[in-house]
């Protein structure tokens, strides 16, 4: 019976307070929240920062339906788009002194704003879920995108609408002119509306989300009617979809039509399962992933979202958890303390593996640039090298590595599963 | 408290040309243990997705506690007080075993919709859920996702989920089919322990467990009942005998 003591014994810390382990987490990202722009301290550092909180937040968003709920939207920038051009209307009229407003409470209204309308759109698109569900979403995410240009008083036409988010009623004198100031704000909220989607998922109804999209027709022999639950996450994730919005209209200051097509939403599909859908935090990861590709990549290469598209690819095949799934499933090498058992074979597979993707990459590369130079120039920077991309020699080399490469990660591929399946087994002796 | 806790009157159902229940007449008592059964394609899954809601009928009346449940979707049924189990397993398999028990006991303990509470706060339902836990014998496994239990243990979290909310109507759709021996026997004095106050209908196969539980039987034949009554004047009416009872007891012994 001691096992029942001991679960009891966890119920009752559960149910007594929040413990020290579970905050861990939170205050470890507040910390560093705080002290990042110490050390990215140049405007373009700042600037990626806040574009990761905003798809941070859009991705958790979205993963209350995708992973939460089970739902697969395809047009969930409409709820986004809708909270931040909400916003900036609202950044126009304080500055037309219509309205007096600190600034930092806009995402409140631009939440509210998502929520409205998610409360319309899902009445009818949560009846389903699956295909039924999906295929709304698209429709009036194409729906929602025709507007803009047909309401231009509210969405203003091709050009969007663009505001000045100065004009705020000074918070401690902050007028959110610098960048640093908007990096504070947007931090905030990237904790706040964390904190509540976490929450949410331990509340009734978020775990009534998760059995329904596990089994809807037993949540109804339970007492719940699948749909509303369905509809009850939808508002939400429209709320904080939302916020992110607005935290988008504070950045940027400008929304157009390109915030709420399907480009975006299907973006924040991808983010969402490259992250994992699986996992609270996957979400998280993927955006820090994806804005960290989309821009700095983004600088080096035009090639980048051929990039992520492989990536992407590769994520749904092979690692359907995502990357949170990837760092999940070394929990156990790592509770059995055999962790460290992996890192040769690891070395052994995955470094000549990179180095056969990376010289992969730079045969794309060479291709693009032998194609969209300008007649006469056959010199590029790759990596670190000036090549000339029309010397067999670079083309020698380059299949070379990258046959090489793959052919040694194969290699070493079954003494990796071998190291994998030693370290995920426990021990003789080592537990009773 | 004069009306029975379920009655069916006149019940029919018809798939396209076929009428599958083909007017069935049945009273429940309170605290009532009766049993259903009956040989394959007789109606008896049918009978139950039609009681619970799964189903629309055709015609006929069920009444709960004296009330009609004519056109309520599972959910308000279940509200009303009846739960069931399936027979197929049918359970919420990416959550956890105590999950699966607590999501069980949120309606019946009236947490609604609510976002505004964490489930981890509320003592009743957390302890609620390690008791079921601990009745149905799964406390070893109570943080493993339900999805991964060998078969008779999912056979046992399907019948805490059904009992955990306290419904006073039990609905059992062959709570041990593909059981061993002593796994039939620990789920029959799970059945037993769990159900007691309450009414329990259920559908079996296994004619030891129908003749030690049941307090009623009857057998259903093609869409029809064509007898009630105690296990022992079933047993012994000639019409069941012919119609199914000898070749099933025959098959069982």
């Amino acid at each position: 019976m001691s096992a029942v003591d001991q679960n009891r014994a966890a119920s009752r810390a559960a149910a007594g307070g929040l413990s020290l382990a579970a905050l861990a987490p939170w205050i470890a990202a507040i910390v560093a929240l705080a002290l990042l722009p110490l050390v990215f301290s140049d405007n373009s550092a700042i600037t990626i920062m806040n574009q990761m909180a905003i798809t941070i937040v859009f991705a958790l968003a979205y993963n209350m339906l995708l992973g939460q709920g089970g739902m697969l939207s395809f047009g969930h920038a409409v709820y986004m788009g809708l909270g931040g051009f909400f916003s900036v209307h609202l950044m126009n009229w304080m500055e037309d002194d219509l309205v007096a407003l600190p600034l930092p409470l806009l995402p409140i209204f631009g939440g509210l704003f998502g929520l409205l309308f998610a409360m319309l759109i899902g009445s009818f698109s949560t009846r389903k879920a699956g295909t039924v569900f999906a295929m709304i979403s698209l429709g009036v995410g194409e729906l929602i995108a025709a507007c803009s240009i047909i309401v231009v008083a509210f969405f203003g036409g091709e050009e969007g609408v663009s505001g000045d988010r100065t004009y705020g009623v000074p918070v401690f004198g902050i007028e959110f002119i610098r960048h640093v100031e908007v990096y504070y704000l947007t931090a905030f909220w990237l904790i706040v509306a964390a904190a509540l989607m976490y929450l949410f998922s331990r509340t009734p109804v978020g775990r009534m989300a998760n059995a329904v999209r596990d089994n809807p027709e037993r949540a109804e022999f339970v007492g719940y009617s699948a749909r509303w639950v369905r509809y009850v996450s939808f508002c939400a994730s429209g709320f904080f979809a939302g916020i992110a919005g607005a935290l988008f209209a504070v950045n940027y200051e400008i929304l157009t039509e390109e915030n709420l097509n399907l480009a975006t939403s299907g973006t924040i599909l991808l983010v969402t399962f490259l992250g994992g859908v699986g996992f609270f935090y996957g979400p998280v990861i993927g955006a820090v992933v994806f804005t960290l590709l989309a821009t700095v990549l983004k600088l080096q290469t035009e090639l980048w979202q051929l990039y992520v598209g492989a990536l992407f690819v590769a994520t749904v095949m092979f690692f359907p958890g995502g990357l949170a799934g990837l760092i999940a499933i070394h929990a156990t090498p790592w509770r059995l303390g055999k962790l460290g058992g992996l890192a040769v074979p690891y070395l052994k597979t995955l470094l000549p593996g990179v180095i056969g993707l990376l010289a992969l990459c730079a045969a794309a590369e060479l291709a693009f640039h032998n194609r969209e130079a300008p007649a006469g120039e056959s010199t590029m920077g790759l990596f670190w090298m000036e090549v000339d991309t029309h010397s067999p020699l670079t083309w020698a080399v380059v299949a070379v590595v990258a046959v090489g490469g793959l052919w040694l990660a194969n290699r070493g591929a079954p003494a990796l599963k071998a190291a994998w399946d030693e370290a995920t087994t426990p021990s003789d002796g080592g537990r009773s | 408290m004069s009306a029975p806790a379920l009655e069916l009157r006149e019940l029919r159902k018809s798939f396209g040309k076929t009428e599958i229940i083909r007017g069935v007449n049945l009273a429940i008592g309170r605290s009532e243990r009766h049993a259903i059964i009956g040989p394959n394609g007789a109606g008896k899954s049918t009978l139950f997705n039609l009681i619970t809601g799964r189903f629309p009928r055709s015609s006929g009346e069920i009444l709960l506690h004296g009330q009609d449940i004519e056109g309520l979707a599972p959910y308000e049924i279940n509200r009303r007080g009846l739960s069931r189990s399936f027979q197929i397993t049918n359970i919420f398999p990416k959550m956890t075993v105590f999950e699966n028990l607590r999501c069980a006991l949120l309606w019946p303990q009236g947490h609604r919709y609510s976002f505004w509470s964490l489930v981890s706060k509320d003592r009743a339902l957390n302890e609620g859920a390690e008791r079921i836990l601990e009745q149905i014998n799964l406390t070893e496994r109570r943080n493993l996702p339900a999805g991964v239990l060998s078969y008779a243990e999912q056979r046992a979290l399907e019948i805490g989920i059904t009992i955990a909310g306290g419904a006073d109507v039990i609905m059992l759709d062959e709570p041990t089919a593909g059981m061993s021996h002593s796994e039939t026997e620990y789920i029959v004095g799970l059945i037993r322990d769990v159900t007691k106050g309450k009414t329990l209908v259920m559908v079996e196969h296994d004619m030891s467990v129908v003749f030690g539980l049941a307090d009623r039987i009857s057998v259903l034949v093609y869409g029809e009942i064509i007898a009630t009554g105690a296990p022992e004047e079933v047993r012994a009416s000639p019409k069941v005998q012919e119609a199914y009872l000898g070749a099933a007891m025959a098959a069982e012994h």
